[in-house]
């Protein structure tokens, strides 16, 4: 009860009349902001954290959280409508919200979107007031081999991934993991796979990568018969979901809420990988996994409801342990330093006021994101009515805009059109594109965390089997790669069949 | 990487179509590629695992599944889609190359005003006027917007001349 | 087509409204480097952090970062990128261009050590620096889990003597400040731990550290000060001639009888090659911001003693740290 005389206490400092405008605000120029290109979330919230200077301590965080959920919205919103991911978490995304645009249900995509975000969030909120504390000390049970075996279950999607050819999904696999090694070995410091250039050491960015296999791509694969007629604009009545869409997104927003929450709690885990491994959950548990890549609707709703829930539940370490789980985290414990709070369990005691006023303005940041941005999905749709040559332009406008302002490099722009042209490749060749950005985000964790292990061990791999945690995830990984296998029958008949 | 593939036709029946095979090539030389350079890394230090061993083990993956994919084609070929509209790929590949390598000399507003134009006018067909205004508004209107409203700096011209006068 | 014609208004309606908020700003981008207009209002600098969000690197950062911003005038970035040990971020500093819209935290021994290994390949070496200011000196410390049977230094150095590598320890990543701590340890005292190198830097090993998975933290005063607060470590010994004022209670190896001193020193630099003008605004703000009271007071409360230098002195204090790092190099480099 104290709990939540406390939060009622909360909600009652949130809830003045300048909080709410404040929030509205942010969250209103943070999906603006996270709709141009070049900008995630991380930036978004810095380039406007002078705004919230001059406020109190309860004012700006509640109008910095407004702020990052609004610019992750934002990225969604381009994943879906112009198949350029404004983030590494709504990258996934654009496969099946891109393809539901192309097949006139770009309003259904993203108020799903909308909607999975503030379920996600909220839920994750409330786990952050029923149980911060045993909540936090979960997370630390994830040692170095823990998170290795966390990873071990993230790759072993790769088999739920695959389509019709594991072989194909390999090759995918393993020219991700390839490409996420080029650049300054993290462990050791020796330059790897960086031919002599200085703009490969910092390896290639994520972001160009995911704009020139997911966005550009898809412009140089249109045929002459269809690129007019590639996106249709949805009439008014398919802005909002069917009732089959909603009944099917229902479990897949749990699955979503689930993982992202689950991993969220975790330091040094980042959001992207939630929405993929959300994505391959789908792929693997859903009732209509034969439909994602042609737009399902499990595509958009699971990513982006774990993604959400990832970065409301990333805070619970914060609050509890005063360890930031992420950038965007980092960017609001250096908003708590800049008021003279620091985070952690001190917060609760010193600062309880404040503290749970936070709590409360993130349930309102999210309710408020949901208001604000349902209304607002049949003026973002309205940009397909724009003319295609017209919306090429602008999309290939955006793309170099966003490829440029990552490092301010036009680098990168070659990144992004050299990885264009790989992703043509690779449709032509009908290799899968998700197991490559899949190892893409994972491998770098992975290979940081084999090594921190085996260190621990000092050099013994029964390290991740010794300990129950990591033995029980390996155990599910290797299960989840022989379940094809099990039941080897049916689906290889259905594999075989040569349908594209 | 591959992109000699694109120009391949569609592979008739019982053949393996030319593109799979430069693609599988391409593979192969890519995982050959990584587990040379990977042992020079050093796979295993007194330390652990090196900074070579992962790049190895997705090398010889990357041949060893090559390898298989060769095998399952030579049983098998499989029918690969009709090849991309090479004017297109060519014309939109080509241009954000141009772009990309004189936008540091011309300024981003004269280099995505041309880049535009070209892709709406000359290959969008669209009118003078509508292709003016958003040539226009994507160029300077977006340089303006970035740099002063957004305080996100995109290239002015490297050019002194074009730089004075604002590009 | 007047539909269309109003659609493409409509886009380029909206790109211009955003122009409107910058218009007065005029467009004057003269490619003149004396560095006199610097910084240019509305361009931001960029603070490269070579660790992950959270260490005492970050958290300094972020405190300096809005009275910069007020000093000078303009946004100023926090950027985290960590990996190698520091050296992921200290390569993406230096090879900015140097314009003064890029800085830099710098620690040694890190940044000081990880050009001189060649085996780490680093493209920078001390002269690619140019240093603006040194901020704080942080002292090593050496920590045990709060239930460990060491309740003294010397039982736990005395068990490690007695059974080599049987306690796990963390550090920053190879060849960083712990990494050496524990390499003179064992060279003065002979105890030897078996080093676990967290490369993203203080957090991540305060994390693994909170979770058990090592056995002793290798850290800095800021990183164990709040824990020590909660009761979540149990501080043995810190490496100092005088005790850490946030650890009153905590006495120094000497004091133990352990003649040995490290600790992590950090100040802010820029990519050599910067113009006068502009290192001298730089190096101004920086010390507007590092001398800053509520700053300094606010570091205190981290556990952060705030030990100021000019550019000129830190650079000279970082040439003396490169000589005394030379000699125990050996001591953390691979042994194959």
């Amino acid at each position: 009860m104290d709990t939540l005389n406390e939060l009622i206490g909360g909600f009652a400092a949130a809830l003045t009349w300048q909080n709410l405008i404040f929030a509205f605000l942010g969250c209103l120029l943070g999906t603006i902001i996270g709709v141009l290109p070049g900008i995630g979330p991380v930036a978004g919230v810095a380039l406007l954290i002078p705004l919230t200077m001059n406020l109190d301590a309860t004012g700006a965080i509640i109008m910095l959280c407004a702020i990052f959920y609004g610019t992750a919205y934002g990225g969604t919103i381009t994943s879906v409508l112009l198949n350029t991911p404004g983030e590494a978490a709504s990258a996934i995304t654009t496969i099946d919200g891109y393809a539901m645009t192309k097949i006139g249900k770009a309003g259904a995509a993203l108020t799903i979107a909308a909607v999975g975000s503030f379920v996600g969030g909220t839920i994750a909120t409330l786990g952050l007031v029923a149980a911060a504390k045993p909540l936090g000390e979960l997370g630390l049970l994830v040692g170095p081999p823990e998170f290795f075996a966390l990873m071990v279950v993230g790759i072993s999607l790769l088999v739920a991934l695959a389509g019709k050819s594991m072989v194909k999904a390999l090759i995918s696999g393993a020219l991700g993991l390839l490409i996420s090694m080029v650049g300054i070995d993290p462990v050791a410091g020796a330059p790897r796979f960086t031919f002599g250039s200085d703009n490969l050491l910092d390896g290639v960015s994520f972001v160009a990568v995911i704009v020139g296999v997911f966005g550009l791509s898809e412009i140089l694969s249109y045929r002459k018969d269809t690129s007019a007629s590639a996106v249709h604009a949805p009439g008014l009545r398919s802005l909002l979901p069917t009732g089959t869409e909603w009944r099917r997104s229902a479990p897949s927003m749990a699955r979503g809420t689930g993982i992202g929450f689950g991993l969220g709690l975790i330091p040094g885990m980042t959001g992207s990988v939630s929405s993929l491994l959300a994505y391959g959950a789908e792929k693997k548990f859903s009732k209509h996994r034969n439909q994602l890549g042609k737009g399902a609707v499990e595509g958009v709703a699971g990513p982006e409801t774990a993604n959400n829930a990832h970065a409301n539940a990333a805070l619970i370490p914060l609050f509890t342990l005063g360890i930031p789980a992420s950038p965007t985290i980092a960017v609001l414990m250096g908003a708590f330093l800049q008021q003279g709070l620091t985070p952690g369990p001190t917060l609760f005691t010193e600062h309880s006021e404040i503290a749970w006023a936070i709590i409360a303005s993130l349930f309102i940041g999210n309710l408020l994101l949901l208001l604000l941005n349902v209304p607002l999905v049949g003026l973002w749709t309205s940009i397909l009515r724009v003319p295609a040559p017209i919306l090429t332009a602008l999309i290939l406008l955006f793309m170099v805009i966003g490829a440029y302002t990552i490092n301010f490099n036009v680098f990168d722009v070659f990144v992004m059109i050299g990885f264009g042209l790989l992703g043509l490749a690779l449709r032509h060749l009908d290799i899968p594109l998700a197991p490559m950005v899949l190892t893409l985000v994972l491998g770098p964790l992975m290979e940081r965390s084999l090594r921190e292990s085996l260190e621990i061990s000092q050099g013994d791999f029964g390290i991740f089997l010794n300990r129950p945690i990591s033995m029980v995830l390996i155990a599910i990984g290797v299960l989840i790669i022989l379940s094809p296998l099990l039941k080897l029958r049916k689906p290889q008949a259905l594999n075989e069949d040569p349908e594209t | 990487m591959t992109t000699e593939s694109l120009m391949a036709k569609p592979g008739t029946k019982g053949r393996i179509a030319k593109s799979v095979l430069a693609g599988i090539g391409a593979f192969v030389v890519v995982g050959v590629y990584a587990l040379v350079s990977s042992l020079g890394l050093g796979l295993w230090t007194s330390l652990g695992p090196g900074p070579g061993l992962f790049p190895f083990a997705m090398g010889a993956l990357l041949v060893a599944m090559s390898v298989l994919w060769l095998l399952q084609e030579l049983r098998r070929p499989s029918e690969t889609p009709g090849g991309a509209d090479l004017g297109l790929v060519i014309a939109v590949v080509v241009s954000l190359a141009v772009l990309a390598a004189v936008l540091d000399l011309i300024g981003f507003q004269l280099g995505m005003f041309l880049f535009l134009m070209f892709h709406l006018k000359v290959r969008g067909h669209r009118g003078w006027p509508s292709s003016l205004i958003i040539a226009l508004a994507g160029s300077v209107g977006a340089f303006y917007a970035f740099n002063y409203g957004l305080n996100v700096t995109l290239p002015a011209a490297g050019i002194p001349f074009l730089n004075s006068i604002g590009l | 087509m007047p539909r269309t014609r109003l659609a493409a208004v409509l886009a380029a309606a909206t790109l211009i409204a955003l122009t409107g908020c910058g218009a007065n700003a005029g467009g004057s981008n003269n490619a003149n480097n004396s560095g006199t207009d610097f910084p240019k209002k509305g361009k931001t600098i960029e603070l490269i952090v070579s660790f992950s969000s959270g260490g005492a690197v970050d958290t300094a950062a972020r405190l300096v970062q809005p009275i910069l911003e007020k000093e000078l005038g303009t946004n100023v970035e926090v950027v985290n990128k960590p990996g190698a040990g520091g050296q992921i971020g200290y390569t993406q500093l230096t090879s900015a261009k140097p314009d003064g819209y890029t800085i830099g935290a710098t620690g040694s021994p890190s940044v000081v050590v990880s050009p001189l290994d060649p085996a780490r390949g680093a493209k920078y070496t001390r002269s690619s620096f140019q240093p603006l200011g040194r901020q704080v000196i942080d002292p090593t410390v050496i920590a045990v889990q709060p239930d460990s049977p060491y309740k003294t230094l010397k039982e736990l150095l005395d068990a490690a003597k007695a059974k080599p590598k049987s306690m796990t320890a963390s550090t920053t990543g190879l060849q960083t400040g712990e990494h050496f701590a524990l390499a003179q340890l064992q060279e003065t005292t002979g105890a030897e731990f078996a080093p676990v190198h967290f490369s993203e830097g203080a957090s991540q090993a305060t994390t693994a550290f909170l979770g058990k998975h090592v056995d002793i933290l290798v850290a800095n005063v800021s990183d164990v000060t709040d824990l020590n607060k909660q009761g979540k470590v149990r501080v043995l010994g810190v490496m100092t001639a005088e005790r850490a004022p946030s650890l009153p209670d905590v006495p120094t190896f000497k004091e133990a009888g352990y003649d040995i001193e490290a600790g992590t020193v950090r100040g802010y630099s820029a990519p050599a090659g910067l113009p006068d003008a502009v290192a001298k605004k730089l190096e101004a703000a920086l010390k507007k911001a590092i001398e800053d009271p509520t700053v300094v007071k606010k570091m205190e409360d981290l556990g952060l003693q705030t030990s100021y230098l000019s550019g000129a002195d830190y650079a000279q204090f970082w040439a003396g740290q490169e000589d005394d790092f030379k000699k125990v190099l050996p001591l953390v480099t691979k042994k194959d």
